[in-house]
């Protein structure tokens, strides 16, 4: 028992056991002196020069005159309610906008962007010769590249389907 | 559970109407209450008049206590208004003018003062605690006393403590009550002895 005490001081007890405890020094006054004491020896080693007579038995007196206090009785409940509350709003709104954003990229729209890429590829378009020069010298600044920068340390290859495909030597066979 | 839980938990009970776990919260801070106090009412016996005040004021307040702010926060500023008002009663300045916080009160030093002011017997049976404790913390083996050190001035979790110390937290917690309970075994004489004192 001493030693819980010792540890519900420190802070390092459970939630439970602290009730428990709480409940047993209540009731037993020997349990409070060593609350008193241990807490006396502490204050003692942090400031020994401040170390007077104990007010807990004065206060105590004077507080038997006092009118025992409660607290309006839903105020902790609503104090905890409130928290609950606005935890689980705030839960619930992150929810809202991850949802809402994943509405927004419906598993339906993602395939039919990508069938119209695909659609738009096999178009091809004549382009001027003389422009080609132009579009190798720039094609670095173009922001429809992921490459921007780094594009001109590729060489690029031309292909002309106009040409015909070199032929297997038939002597070879 | 922290200590500032606990003293929501404390606070809680006493809003339920269990008086005596305001006892439990009068023991834990009446020194460092008294020690506040006493910066600004410097009278020993007065001090002590207005410290007893301010744990009444506070114990009248407390169904107002919502847990916002830690409990000795909000005692340390009934505490201060209470010794201010104490002043104001008795047409006396506070010693200060500016404010200062919670924090600050803790390493303000004025045991000089009042050493002066403190009646031979008072200071007596102050000396006579503190030696004790310090004697008997000089007899405990080394790894009891710096568990407690390292607690009690440090202010360590037990979790760092076992850390600095090497071991399990299972035996810090040990440790720490073995050494507090050495302690406590020499000085309950000296308490019992001196009760109408109510040390």
């Amino acid at each position: 028992m001493k030693q819980k005490i010792s540890v519900l001081m420190d802070g390092e007890l459970f939630e439970d056991e602290a009730a428990s405890l709480l409940d047993h020094i209540k009731r037993g006054s020997d349990v409070h002196k060593d609350w008193e004491v241990y807490h006396l020896i502490g204050d003692v080693l942090r400031q020994p020069d401040h170390i007077h007579c104990s007010l807990s038995a004065k206060v105590r007196e004077r507080l038997q005159d006092e009118p025992t206090v409660l607290a309006p009785r839903g105020r902790a409940v609503k104090q905890r309610m409130r928290t609950f509350a606005l935890s689980a709003a705030a839960s619930l709104s992150a929810v809202g906008v991850v949802a809402w954003m994943s509405l927004q990229i419906s598993p339906e729209v993602a395939p039919q962007m990508a069938m119209q890429q695909t659609a738009l590829r096999p178009v091809s378009m004549q382009i001027p010769a003389n422009s080609n020069d132009y579009l190798i010298a720039h094609q670095e600044f173009s922001p429809s590249t992921d490459m921007n920068g780094s594009a001109s340390y590729i060489s690029t290859v031309s292909y002309s389907r106009d040409e015909a495909p070199v032929k297997n030597n038939p002597d070879e066979k | 559970m922290t200590d500032r839980e606990v003293d929501q938990q404390l606070v809680e009970r006493v809003q339920r109407g269990d008086k005596h776990a305001f006892d439990l919260l009068v023991s834990k801070y009446q020194r460092k209450l008294g020690r506040l106090i006493s910066r600004f009412v410097r009278d020993p016996a007065e001090a002590e008049d207005v410290t007893q005040d301010a744990f009444i004021k506070a114990y009248r307040a407390l169904p107002g206590f919502r847990g916002e702010s830690a409990f000795y926060t909000w005692l340390y500023r009934i505490g201060i208004n209470t010794a201010k008002n104490h002043l104001l009663a008795n047409k006396r300045r506070a010693p200060t003018s500016t404010p200062f916080d919670a924090e600050e009160s803790e390493s303000f030093e004025e045991a000089s003062l009042l050493r002066e002011v403190n009646t031979p017997e008072n200071e007596l049976m102050s000396k006579q605690v503190v030696d004790v404790v310090q004697a008997s913390l000089q007899q405990l083996p080394e790894d009891l006393r710096s568990a407690l050190m390292l607690r009690e001035i440090e202010g360590l979790s037990y979790e760092e403590i076992a850390s600095v110390m090497n071991c399990p937290i299972g035996t810090v917690r040990s440790r720490i009550f073995r050494a507090r309970e050495a302690v406590a075994e020499n000085l309950r004489p000296l308490l019992e002895t001196s009760k109408g004192k109510r040390w």
